[in-house]
């Protein structure tokens, strides 16, 4: 399989909403209220208004559902979403694995519409980064 | 990005229902009669059952989401399902509605697998995230999976 870099996701969070225990474990959101990325195509801010979904598993692993607003430097909006699972018991280091997709009506960035992506997650002190690639 | 090789999957097409325009766009959905599946850690047949629900979305990009229900030699039973795009010049896309036999790299068919087992021998598939590369065939397309490391 083959990859190609596509940006590199830093997002800044609010406190956690944990709303307990419900029927498919346990959820806690994360406010999004900014934040940037940058990549060789694209580079712009995060718009504050979006979340992560996140929901503990019975066995463990936090299921991610992401959705929010990319606004680039040259004014295009892309709405984006992910999901993804963070494994913190994996063998080696976290596995924070996800699967970002985009909308967008730019025609500068459409080629985002029709591709799939990963990313690589990483915990850092001021909120998660995320090194997202295409799938080529 | 580095991955490591889960499985091919072959699955066969049987009787495309062409529901046609919808809201979203144009649907069609393919039905699984069955198929088979192969890797280092895992092989065994696709249960007949499952489908794949495509959407032509305006774009002109299908959308693909699969869902089968996958069986182990040793009889674990494994769900799975994937979001994917599909894409490429018109020529080779008319090529491929012919049943022709098209070369993978000409169009764009990239899939990304979920799965859910409650066999703890598969367990490691909960846990982990996998892309695929298609290869639609006149019976049916063949997925090569990696697992995301």
């Amino acid at each position: 399989m083959r990859f190609r870099p596509l940006m590199t996701l830093r997002l800044n969070t609010a406190p956690t909403q944990n709303l307990g225990i419900g029927p498919r474990g346990t959820r806690v959101t994360f406010p999004i209220t900014g934040g940037v990325f940058e990549g060789d195509r694209l580079r712009g801010t995060v718009l504050p208004g979006g979340d992560d979904w996140a929901v503990t598993r019975l066995d463990g692993l936090i299921e991610l559902d992401l959705r929010i607003t990319l606004q680039t430097d040259d004014g295009a909006l892309v709405y984006m979403t992910f999901e993804g699972i963070r494994d913190d018991g994996a063998p080696d280091a976290p596995y924070f694995r996800t699967l970002p997709r985009f909308q967008t009506a730019e025609a500068k960035y459409v080629f985002l519409n029709r591709m799939l992506a990963v990313g690589a997650g990483e915990l850092r002190a001021d909120g998660p980064v995320h090194l997202i690639e295409e799938v080529l | 990005m580095q991955s490591r090789l889960l499985m091919t999957l072959e699955v066969a097409v049987v009787g495309l229902q062409k529901v046609g325009a919808v809201p979203l766009g144009t649907r069609a959905i393919a039905p699984i009669a069955g198929g088979h599946f192969e890797g280092p850690r895992l092989r065994g047949k696709v249960l007949p059952g499952g489908g794949d629900w495509t959407l032509l979305r305006g774009d002109g990009v299908l959308e693909l989401d699969l869902r089968v229900t996958l069986e182990t030699d040793d009889g674990a039973l494994i769900h799975l399902s994937s979001f994917g795009l599909r894409h490429g010049p018109p020529e080779v896309l008319a090529a491929l509605a012919r049943g022709e036999s098209v070369d993978p790299a000409t169009y764009y068919f990239r899939t990304t697998p979920r799965f859910e087992t409650a066999d703890p021998k598969y367990a490691f598939l909960n846990r982990l995230l996998a892309v695929s590369t298609g290869d639609r065939r006149a019976a049916g397309p063949i997925y090569t999976i990696d697992e995301i490391l």
